[in-house]
């Protein structure tokens, strides 16, 4: 413990110095160091022990240093993305970690024209020196640094990320996929992200995509807060593909306004080896706020996906969805909560689960807590296989027994992907494809 | 276009049970057999043996098509092959598009790219008075079983296989659906597709002419009669109990 003190003490002062941050700021991270120290550790995967491991020795080893073109890529990776026919566009932002002008410009066009009427899209570090106050004030105050190990740690050494401010009533018309911003940061062992949606304002926000993101690291721990203001409508769809080394643990808090809605939609292509996310939210009266995740489990991944809803204001309401599909000897977890704390709730938890093989396991866990009388809460699962008759049906019109399940797999994880934009829908579904004819 | 189906002595078990106890039948090209006989005589167990459903297992004998050996084929290639089974209760395919399942079937099946499939399909589907709506919902799924028979046989059409196999297209089937599913038969055969229909009924044949069809009864797994089409009608008068006694000594 002695030595993650002082390997995290000198992380602090880099970071401090790199980013030429405020004190305040570095304050922030001294006192999570402090917070580290004594905070419990509760993973169901990652050892106390281990994660000192990693704290010491976070980068994997093997991997180059720098990335610029495609052929800097591990063999695998530059294989998967010929395979997966990724976008041009896509396959510059991947080989452009190191930030791709040519279509970075044009990002940039972009958002200076929008952030003239009010859109701030910034790495998380510039935004810490270029609006200190609004920083401070939305900085670690939906999440406690000292809840856990892994969020202390987060804290104290947490860089890259993005800060997302949309003025009021603001509405952006089209999807933000904040390629590079979000790329430098999946680069980033820690990355923090700001969202503030100001009253009546509206957007929708893209990180990641589909390709395969290399990290250096093998831990991952991402932290987002989001505060969705009165009226405001927000959508937050993050895409993740992490590789089979690393363990992610997204960290997702948001309070939701009044008459607000904030649609969370995670579709979790490759897990990494463990992914364990428990996204809280809090929503006051007449906002509504969904979880919806499809998760893709494979090979012997580790999956647990949380939720925690309190629906603190009158006739708010919330819903939990989630669509798995799992495959070789892969585990899934889902364990929604609702709260109902206010008269006219509503909360609905749904967990449907594909399994595809034998050795492949899934559990739910529905909460559901009712505080008042007045609150209607429910849940439904559904854990099922392929049905022979159903492969037998699509075989016997011509379609061999992988491409028949590949038909039902997709249609299974359909109603799932309607908010996706389309030029990632193209992607998505050949990822699935490849997962399920175990090509990746 | 064409192709022999022979089924010689063919034996088939489901989960331990033998059901077929020795069927022979050979179907040239073009040709249009009815298959009728009691509940429980193998007639659906034929059908599925032949379209190779897993759970049907050939214990004796073999079914040859075009020349080749098919008794341990995948369904799949059988399709590919040109068999082709409507079933007597297709299942419902939850989440799995109609028209983007037939487009794929077509490019699996045809050659056919996307766009021109399309178009087959929605002029072919309003044939067979689907809208186009009908083409967006999952495969049967909350059909009624007159539309699930109309999608068979729309398949059927959109495949033009060389060999359809029915079983009872007329069963759960309201009038007008029937005589369109009827037409739409009469027309693959007057095409050349060869026909085995399963069915109770000879109503369904109103079109054809009895000395074009051959009509088989069975009984217990084995084919114990066959005859030209006028049978149809006896049959219906006399009952299965009756016409048992001409060959089998009744029982």
């Amino acid at each position: 413990m002695e030595d993650a003190r002082s390997i995290i003490e000198n992380q602090i002062e880099e970071l401090a110095e790199r980013n030429r941050e405020p004190e305040w700021m570095t304050e922030i991270r001294r006192k999570a160091l402090e917070a580290f120290l004594k905070a419990p550790h509760n993973d169901p995967v990652i050892s106390e022990e281990e994660l000192l491991q990693f704290i010491a020795r976070p980068e994997i080893k093997g991997l180059p240093e720098k990335i610029e073109s495609l052929d800097d890529l591990p063999e695998d990776m530059r294989n998967l993305l010929d395979r997966l026919g990724i976008s041009e566009v896509e396959q510059k932002y991947l080989a452009g970690m190191a930030v791709q002008t040519d279509t970075g410009i044009v990002y940039n066009q972009f958002l200076k024209e929008w952030a003239e009427k009010g859109l701030t899209v910034l790495p998380t570090e510039e935004a810490v020196r270029k609006y200190p106050d609004v920083v401070k004030s939305h900085f670690l105050r939906l999440i406690d640094a000292s809840e856990s190990k892994l969020a202390a740690y987060h804290t104290a050494v947490w860089n890259g990320g993005i800060f997302l401010h949309v003025r009021e009533g603001l509405k952006v018309p089209f999807p933000l996929h904040l390629f590079f911003l979000i790329q430098e940061s999946a680069l980033a062992q820690a990355p923090h992200i700001i969202i503030i949606a100001e009253p009546n304002s509206e957007f929708h926000l893209i990180e990641g995509c589909t390709s395969p993101v290399l990290v250096r690291h093998s831990l991952h721990l991402d932290m987002t807060e989001a505060y969705i203001g009165d009226g405001a409508k927000a959508r937050l769809t993050v895409l993740q593909n992490w590789p089979e080394y690393v363990h992610t643990r997204p960290m997702t808090r948001a309070k939701v306004g009044r008459n607000a809605s904030f649609i969370n939609t995670t579709v979790t292509l490759g897990s990494g080896k463990s992914n364990v996310a428990n996204p809280k939210y809090t929503v006051d009266e007449g906002g509504r706020v969904e979880l919806n995740g499809i998760i893709l489990g494979q090979k012997d991944y580790y999956i647990d996906l949380g939720g925690e809803m309190k629906l603190i204001g009158r006739g708010a309401s919330g819903l939990n969805a989630s669509k798995s599909v799992i495959m070789d000897r892969s585990r899934v977890i889902t364990r929604g909560v609702i709260e109902a704390m206010a008269p006219g709730t509503k909360g609905h938890i749904s967990c449907d689960a594909l399994l595809m093989s034998d050795e492949a396991e899934m559990e739910t866990y529905p909460g559901l807590r009712s505080r008042v009388s007045e609150a209607e809460l429910s849940h439904e699962a559904a854990i099922g296989r392929i049905r022979e008759e159903e492969l037998f049906y699509l075989m016997s019109r011509g379609l061999d027994e992988e491409k028949a399940t590949q038909l039902i797999v997709k249609g299974f994880l359909a109603p799932m992907l309607k908010d996706i934009p389309a030029e990632f829908l193209v992607e998505i579904r050949k990822i699935v494809e490849m997962a399920v004819s175990g090509g990746m | 276009m064409g192709g022999t189906l022979i089924v010689e002595d063919l034996h088939s078990s489901v989960e331990g049970k033998e059901i077929l106890r020795g069927v022979n039948l050979t179907v040239k090209p073009g040709e249009f057999h009815v298959v009728m006989g009691p509940n429980g005589s193998g007639k659906s167990t034929l059908a599925l043996t032949i379209a190779g459903h897993p759970k049907y297992e050939v214990t004796g004998g073999r079914i040859v098509f075009k020349g080749r050996d098919v008794t341990k084929m995948p369904p799949h290639e059988r399709a590919k092959l040109g068999i082709f089974l409507a079933f007597q209760q297709p299942h419902e395919v939850e989440g799995v598009r109609i028209m983007e399942f037939l487009q794929q079937v077509l490019a699996e099946l045809k050659g056919m790219d996307g766009a021109e499939a399309y178009d087959l399909i929605i002029r072919t589907a309003k044939d067979m008075w689907f809208r186009e709506e009908d083409l967006y919902r999952p495969i049967n799924v909350g059909f009624s079983g007159g539309e699930r028979k109309r999608l068979e046989l729309l398949q059927a059409v959109l495949i033009k296989p060389d060999l359809l196999i029915l079983d009872e297209p007329d069963s759960g089937v309201d009038v007008d659906s029937m005589s369109l599913i009827s037409r739409k038969i009469e027309q693959l055969n007057e095409e050349g597709t060869s026909v085995i229909l399963i069915t109770h009924y000879g109503r369904i044949l109103k079109h054809l002419e009895p000395e074009d069809i051959k009509v088989h009864v069975m009984k217990d797994g084995r084919i114990v009669m066959t005859r030209g089409g006028e049978f149809i009608d006896e049959i219906e008068r006399r009952g299965f109990q009756d016409i048992f006694k001409d060959c089998c000594g009744g029982d």
